[in-house]
């Protein structure tokens, strides 16, 4: 048996070496931390334009990603009725960065809807052909789904779409992230019907949505997931739709 | 209602054992008969419902960014959150032992087993990354608590009456009780699409 | 396990039969998952794609290896009474460095392990052989031991992924073998052979996990008599 005093001593000699330890490896590694959680998110957003991008977005450095973001995407932040805001207001909501890709989508569904911000990536192609990239959040069967959604310069059909989620079950909603024959679904539908109303579109249960205008087919034995990207869709781009509107 | 919403969500539809399949060592190795199940399944409820809200506090007023240091301390969170879970274990065992004799008798010998069991140090990390408040995460250590007695009960009623049953020797025990756990983890499954909104309002 | 030979030749330590069974003992007979029934937790929720649960594998053998050899050099020091905390510690110390590691080296695999890492101290196989062996052997017997632990567990984990990503998504490590759609390698909508062929969604779910591993008891059980439960 040892004494109390004995037993103070280890404790506090062990507690502070792997704090420091800690402390010192943590601070070490956390500009690669940020990097890699940068490059991360940003690749999420390009993956919504995957097809549109020169060469796999998946197979780029870091550096390469960075310099799409820097060259050919202008980056910007508006608030419900389609404002864009500067970077000290985005800064007052919450988000040292001040810009787009600081914004944390989950962290913005908790806020009321006259609080919230949102970020729209422009991305200009080479022949200058402009594709809006807009980011949504919903719920899905067990936790948070999210997604970018990319408009072409008409601002009304899909370009490309990507999703992705918290946790949902690997197979059946984890779909929405890697089914790509399902996310390709999307390319070419629209979310304004012709008289320019907002329609979003639609996750339709029962299929055969092919050559339906506003409407894609569901996932099988998924159908909270793929009722969540519905009305995930639909609350999203309801928010940008002052934004869309204004600029025609 | 959200609170009720979170409870019943932790303990059915996200069931830490059955759907999560948290806790798994003691939940096998205590689950021969209904007596001991009991105690166990009593003794993590208990355990959950106090570690969560001390790791809440930990996490948001002493780690965060936002907390009493203002940097991001995030780095000693595993340690600090299983020293709470440990040190709560015994200091739960040692009120338990001068106040209800009785109770220690029947929980004692299963709280030093609870520290080292997955669902507890699973609940305080689940919360992190589900962002819950405060009274979300009262809540979800309940619910959750709840959600993991009921499946150690069940399991250990099934695994008492397949005693009598003729199974093949190589599966006796252990094998059989990993088949059962499956089946009543997919039976838990058709309770994914309930939403329980519907059932607290 | 040829490279850990030659390392503990190159220290001058001996290896001999006692040392070899140290190492191998946990692969079969003692096996942490499907023996001693320990870190099933961790074991069941990584294990839907084979990276994932390559990852966690290493991992685990990083922190049951040094988790054992640290506990051991420091066990005539650690204090009875706070004995376990003192391991927890340990481990807890151990996790984070992985945790911290892992994010900086692959940040995709570590958003896709999440809470998962952090279960690794609650993963009472660590916890399990720094009580029953660091506590009582030298740092070199003890390392080994934790080596040993942490490969058994990590081939079944292993095993269990490659069944299930096989059977549940029809490809191996990402790479797509057998599927519909004409980037598998082979497309179930033109073979003649494969056209039946649908994954097994159920593999990929979590129930399956604790079938497989059911299933993978019973086998071992069958050849290796001395292990059925005679209870």
């Amino acid at each position: 048996m040892h004494s109390t005093a004995y037993i103070t001593r280890f404790v506090l000699i062990m507690t502070t070496i792997v704090a420091m330890v800690l402390a010192f490896l943590s601070f070490g590694l956390k500009p690669i931390h940020k990097k890699n959680e940068a490059v991360y998110n940003k690749k999420a957003i390009l993956s919504a334009i995957a097809d549109q991008l020169e060469g796999d977005y998946t197979k780029m450095t870091d550096d390469e990603v960075q310099g799409i973001f820097d060259k050919n995407i202008t980056q910007e932040v508006i608030n419900m009725e389609g404002t864009v805001l500067g970077s000290e207001d985005v800064i007052a909501a919450g988000y040292p960065g001040g810009r787009a890709e600081d914004i944390d989508m989950r962290k913005e569904k908790k806020k009321s809807d006259e609080d919230r911000i949102f970020p729209i990536y422009t991305y200009t192609k080479a022949d200058g052909e402009k594709l809006y990239i807009l980011s949504v959040v919903g719920n899905g069967l067990w936790d948070a789904i999210w997604g970018n959604i990319a408009l072409k310069s008409d601002k009304n059909t899909i370009a490309g779409v990507a999703f992705d989620h918290a946790g949902e079950t690997p197979g059946l909603g984890a779909e929405i992230k890697d089914n790509q024959a399902w996310v390709d679904q999307f390319k070419g539908k629209s979310i304004y019907d012709e008289q320019g109303n907002f329609v979003s579109v639609d996750v339709k249960k029962a299929g055969g949505t092919k050559n339906l205008p506003h409407a894609v087919d569901g996932i099988t034995g998924a159908t909270i997931t793929a009722d969540g990207v519905d009305a995930m869709l639909e609350d999203g781009l309801e928010f940008y739709e002052p934004f869309l509107k204004k600029n025609n | 209602m959200e609170l009720v919403n979170i409870f019943i969500k932790s303990a059915f539809i996200e069931n830490l054992a059955l759907a999560y399949f948290l806790g798994m060592c003691s939940y096998l190795a205590v689950s021969k008969t209904v007596k001991t199940a009991f105690g166990l399944g009593l003794a993590v409820i208990f355990v959950l419902g106090i570690t969560m809200p001390i790791n809440w506090i930990i996490n948001t007023h002493l780690l965060g960014e936002s907390g009493i240091f203002k940097t991001d301390l995030t780095f000693l969170r595993f340690i600090l959150f299983i020293a709470v879970i440990a040190s709560m274990v015994q200091l739960v065992e040692m009120v338990v032992e001068k106040f209800s004799p009785s109770l220690y008798n029947s929980l004692g010998i299963f709280l030093p087993l609870i520290t080292v069991n997955c669902a507890i140090l699973g609940g305080s990390l689940f919360m992190v990354s589900k962002e819950y408040n405060f009274s979300e995460s009262v809540a979800f250590g309940l619910g959750g608590g709840f959600g993991w007695f009921l499946a150690i009960i069940a399991i250990a009623a099934i695994r008492e009456k397949i005693k009598y049953s003729n199974v093949p020797p190589a599966l006796r025990g252990l094998g059989m009780a990993f088949l059962l756990t499956g089946l009543m983890g997919l039976a838990f499954m058709s309770l994914m699409g309930i939403d329980p909104g519907s059932i607290s309002n | 396990m040829a490279e850990t030979t030659v390392k503990e030749k190159k220290s001058g330590l001996s290896f001999g039969k006692a040392e070899r069974k140290l190492l191998t003992d946990p692969l079969n007979d003692n096996n942490p998952i499907t023996v001693q029934v320990l870190g099933i937790c961790s074991a069941l929720a990584v294990t839907t794609l084979l990276n994932k649960a390559i990852v966690m594998a290493i991992a685990v053998v990083f922190v049951t290896a040094f988790a054992n050899l640290i506990t051991s050099l420091l066990r005539t020091y650690i204090p009875k009474q706070v004995r376990m905390i003192v391991q927890l510690v340990i481990i807890a110390f151990l996790v984070t460095v992985v945790e911290l590691t892992l994010k900086a080296v692959s940040y995709p695999i570590y958003k896709e392990l999440s809470v998962f890492i952090g279960l690794i101290i609650t993963n009472c196989i660590v916890m399990g052989r720094l009580e029953a062996f660091a506590m009582a052997n030298n740092a070199y017997k003890s390392f080994l031991d934790g080596l040993g632990n942490g490969f058994g567990y990590g081939i079944i984990l292993i095993m269990i992924a490659a069944i299930r990503e096989f059977f549940g998504k029809g490809s191996l490590l990402n790479f797509k073998i057998i599927g519909s759609g004409s980037e598998y390698l082979i497309d179930t909508n033109t073979s003649m052979l494969f056209g039946w062929y649908e994954p097994n969604v159920l593999m990929v779910l979590f129930p399956s996990a604790m079938f497989v591993i059911g299933v993978l008891i019973w086998i071992q059980r069958s050849w290796n008599k001395k292990l059925v439960d005679i209870s």
